[in-house]
């Protein structure tokens, strides 16, 4: 697992650049490593619904294109990887 | 009387070897700061330098699973698809809560997010990866974007690092969405609007000139697929009375009332209306739910109240409507970004919003559920939360047009329906936060009336004084008249007229009075807002001096050397015969792109019908018809707009007084002094764009008596009946020569003048001019400023200038001047700086703003951007950062005259 900041569910993004973290309550850059708190946030590449297909992209429940790092706080269908 | 000076190039605290600045009088030898300076509240202090500290970001997630939904729906009805496309996004788009926001809500989930949408417009993105980048610049739609340069500053994306893409110099993408934002721009090829429109505009006859008029850059963009919608005034009023479950029960009824019956594109609309409604829906409750889970993690007590009442707030909002103060702001903000998340639109403006709320506001002052430090606490939170918005257009749109501004106006003043004075305390509190939290977004403006109260007035002269550059001045009688010019045939009356607001930076739009009753007191408001669609459409924006040289060069374009337009038959012997063959290439280029722009904008309203803006709009509602089958109560809004008519007048005298009438040199003389730039560097060359700042080549003596006399010939600004009768019969053509023209609605079009950014691109593009301006360099600002440094005699000559035709011909005009901070200053400065404005006003100028600064500081800024982060300057309309501006605008405002005394 890549642990980085942007996708810690503790991490509200303020740009692309970096964000929030809402536990330690400053400003952390996204692609930094995080801490010790890292915990994956709903996104499409920790679900389990999720197959890759090359980088950047996969397939949502084997038929929708999606990327990985789409956010997925409001699916429904959101079921975490075990892994993840 | 004070005469047009040039500041000494080494005055105190100045930057030494600089060119000398455009003044009219002495100014302080030492730069003098602006005389007010106010200070946020602590939270919007916080929230303000995070939005400093924060990069323009753009975001697939909106168009993913708009995309994704729309393909799943092929062969549904178009409005319903529309509809399910939007549900869709809303209901699925991140919610975001930043510390010690009051108000939520935003485009996407960054602070300053915005996203691109394909299904207008794809091929900007499909260019980066393949050959139709040179497939567009062909065919002439890219080409505006090829001269457009960005600031560097601020919160713009400029150069790609690390993760993030650069897109345009601007917005910001994480590189792992770009593989998805290509394959959803292919799923829009050929079925976007641009593609759609374009398949079609190529029948018009004459297509090819209309192809070599956007490649000259003679006119600046298509609207149809850029901003389809815009520089209009949004209408708060249905979810403000009705709230979201009595929209649906409406919908639900007329459905009934209308399925099987004829006209049934009524039932698509509602049923649509539902779906939308749905969708917001949920898009509050996604916010209720992030509030709650924020509460349930947060160690702060202050901070866990505030969460928790932001929770029960949105979960309120998503079904009912507001009952106090704050939830109808969030109500109104929340529909604001609706509105922009739907369609991409510069200038949603909320309009006289201080009137729209002040109900709640006065029922919540009156029963002390409200204070007035709360209330700037909201107001200043607002002007954040407004701030952040970002719009995402193609770079020849955002960058030159727009300079990066999304032109949300909140105008005060004006009247009531009943024809009284409409200011209020409320209003008062809007210009007071205005100054407390200086921001370019919301911009004011006063809509004056001999009737506004002098309270009003004097504390928007506080706050022009501030230097923000707003509010900017508006004459309430001047655009009443042109309201009933244009809409009477519509129906509008007197009364209805007084609703009026400004779309956009300046755009006059029609309004209409709807009545509000406020649970609790029972009581009944008239309430004003938006209802006639985008003034953002038509032809936009024609460069008039461009044309003027392709006059000059019979048709061919001296940038490309390619041919434009045909040979125009004259041999330019006479003044007259110049003057004959500018109309009728102005009209040529008018009526080609009037022709495409119907046809692209018939394909806007067929693929993507707007639903929410139509939902909001009266009497769309009533109809059962949405914007695009003109459901909205006045439709007569395309408009053509124009750019550089003081350089065009400027040009028209020198041609005639030194060509035609004293012949100090030939024609053919002239031409060649412009081919060659009066021996002066390009302005790309010497990486300037104001005139002041060219540097001569070896070959200056050659054309240095030319160039004199274009200097010296007659210009529009001092009340020289020589120019200004020039000036006078342009207008007065131009206005009449628009109601020719008719736009997608069968209704005549109108005049629109103002430069937005435009003077910046145009004159970039456009070779040196008759009237001695260099190639290159930018064109006078607005369409009644005068050119940098020519105006010499005083403020009010340019006023009689100005006002030497009818301004209510036009949508609007634009005046745009620069004083010293010294020269208002104190409560005497004040009332000299009020009486300047009503006399300009009262002579039937339609708008005049300012910019109070020391020009040297606006040099140090250009020098210095890192100490100028929250430094902002009026530019056209709209009021930007000093450093998210482009080089030419900068150059162009730190060039504007500026008057040391009035």
């Amino acid at each position: 697992m890549n642990s980085v900041h942007k996708d810690c569910a503790n991490y509200t993004a303020v740009d692309v650049f970096k964000g929030h973290c809402r536990r330690l309550k400053e400003i952390k850059m996204a692609d930094e490593t995080g801490c010790e708190c890292f915990t994956p946030a709903r996104m499409c590449k920790f679900c389990s619904h999720y197959t890759s297909r090359e980088e950047f992209l996969g397939l949502c429940m084997e038929h929708a294109v999606v990327y990985p790092d789409l956010p997925a706080k409001t699916c429904a269908d959101f079921l975490r990887k075990s892994d993840g | 009387m004070a005469t047009t000076k040039n500041i000494p190039e080494n005055t105190a605290n100045a930057p030494a070897n600089l060119s000398p600045l455009n003044c009219y009088g002495t100014p302080p030898e030492a730069i003098t700061r602006r005389e007010i300076n106010r200070e946020p509240t602590p939270r919007a202090k916080r929230i303000r330098d995070l939005y400093f500290d924060t990069k323009s970001s753009t975001s697939v997630e909106f168009p993913y699973w708009y995309t994704r939904r729309w393909m799943e729906l092929e062969g549904e009805i178009p409005i319903i698809r529309r509809a399910e496309a939007l549900k869709c996004a809303f209901s699925r788009l991140t919610p975001s809560i930043f510390p010690e926001e009051l108000l939520v809500m935003g485009k996407t989930n960054y602070l300053r997010g915005s996203y691109p949408m394909p299904w207008l417009s794809e091929s900007y993105f499909m260019a980066a990866e393949d050959k139709m980048y040179q497939e567009a610049v062909k065919a002439g739609k890219l080409s505006a974007d090829t001269v457009t340069k960005w600031g560097k500053g601020g919160g713009n994306v400029t150069q790609s690092a690390g993760n993030v893409l650069s897109i345009a110099g601007k917005f910001g993408l994480r590189k792992e969405e770009l593989p998805m934002l290509m394959e959803i721009a292919r799923m829009w090829k050929d079925q976007s609007v641009e593609d759609v429109g374009h398949k079609y505009e190529q029948l018009v006859p004459g297509y090819k000139t209309k192809e070599a008029i956007m490649r000259s850059v003679i006119c600046m963009f298509d609207s149809g697929y850029t901003l389809p919608q815009g520089r209009e005034v949004i209408n708060y009023y249905y979810p403000l009375q009705y709230g979201i479950d009595g929209i649906i029960e409406f919908c639900r009824k007329q459905t009934e009332a209308v399925a099987g019956y004829p006209d049934m594109d009524r039932l698509y609309f509602y049923q649509a209306v539902i779906i939308a409604m749905e969708g917001i829906r949920q898009w509050f409750l996604n916010y209720a739910a992030e509030a709650k889970e924020l509460s349930r993690t947060e160690t702060d007590a202050a901070q866990k109240k505030e969460y928790d009442a932001i929770a029960e707030r949105m979960e309120w909002l998503s079904s009912k409507p507001p009952r106090d103060f704050h939830d109808a702001l969030q109500m109104c903000w929340s529909y604001h970004v609706a509105v922009l998340n739907e369609d991409c639109i510069s200038g949603l403006s909320p309009g006289r919003l201080g009137q729209v709320l002040y109900p709640w506001w006065k029922k919540d002052m009156d029963e002390k559920k409200l204070t007035r430090e709360r209330t700037i606490e909201l107001l200043e939170c607002m002007r954040m939360k407004f701030t952040e918005l970002d719009c995402f257009a193609s770079m020849g749109v955002v960058g030159g047009v727009l300079s990066g501004n999304t032109f949300n106006n909140l105008c005060l003043g004006g009247l009531t329906k009943d024809g009284q004075d409409a200011s209020n305390e409320l209003e008062l509190l809007l210009l007071e936060t205005g100054m407390s939290c200086a921001t370019p977004q919301p911009t004011l403006s006063v809509l004056y009336d001999e009737k506004t109260s002098e309270e009003l007035l004097m504390k928007a002269v506080e706050c022009t004084k501030i230097g923000t550059g707003y509010p900017a001045w508006v004459s309430n009688q001047t655009a009443l008249n042109f309201i009933m010019k244009n809409y009477a045939a519509e129906g509008m009356t007197v009364e209805e007229a007084r609703a009026w607001s400004i779309g956009g930076c300046l755009e006059t739009s029609a309004g209409s009075w709807m009545p509000l009753t406020l649970s609790g007191n029972g009581r009944t408001y008239y309430i004003p807002g938006g209802s006639g669609p985008a003034t953002s459409v038509g032809v936009h924006f024609v460069s008039t001096p461009k044309i003027l040289e392709l006059v000059l060069f019979d048709g061919v374009d001296q940038r490309t050397k390619e041919r434009v337009f045909p040979p125009h038959g004259f041999a330019l012997n006479t003044y007259q015969e110049v003057w004959e063959a500018f109309q009728k290439y102005f009209s040529e280029t008018v009526k080609v792109l009037c022709l495409c722009n119907n046809i692209q904008h018939d394909a806007w309203r067929k693929i993507t019908p707007p639903v929410i803006n139509s939902m909001l709009k009266p009497d769309c509602l009533n109809k059962g018809k949405d914007i695009g089958q003109m459901g909205s109560r006045y439709n007569a809004t395309f408009n053509i707009e124009v750019c550089g008519s003081v350089n065009l007048v400027n040009a028209l005298a020198s041609l005639k007084k030194n060509v035609y009438e004293e012949r100090h040199f030939t024609l053919d003389e002239l031409k060649t002094a412009l081919t060659n730039n009066f021996g002066f560097q390009t302005a790309e060359e010497t990486g300037s764009y104001s005139l002041t700042e060219q540097k001569k080549t070896g070959d200056y003596m050659k054309w240095a008596s030319v160039h004199s006399r274009c200097l010296q010939a007659p210009k529009y600004g001092n009340d020289d009946p020589y120019a200004d009768d020039i000036f006078k019969t342009w207008e007065q053509w131009f206005c009449a020569m628009c109601h020719d023209y008719k736009s997608l609605y069968d209704r005549e079009m109108y005049a629109c003048q103002i430069s937005v950014s435009t003077h910046g691109a145009m004159g970039a593009v456009t070779m040196a001019t008759p009237d001695g301006r260099l190639a290159g360099t930018t064109f006078a600002d607005g369409s009644v400023s005068a050119y940098p440094g020519t105006d010499t005699n005083g403020p009010y000559a340019l006023f009689n200038s100005a006002t030497c035709w009818d301004h209510s011909a036009s949508q609007n005009s634009q005046l745009n001047m620069k004083i010293h901070p010294s020269v208002v200053k104190g409560r005497e400065g004040s009332r000299k700086f009020l009486e300047l404005i009503r006399s300009y006003l009262r002579k039937g100028g339609f708008h005049v703003q300012f910019n109070i600064v020391d020009s040297r500081m606006l040099r140090d800024a250009q020098a210095n951007p890192d100490k100028y982060r929250g430094l902002l300057v009026r530019v056209a309309g709209f009021t930007q950062y000093w450093v998210e501006l482009g080089k030419p605008i900068q150059d162009e405002v730190i060039a504007r005259t500026e008057y040391e005394e009035l």
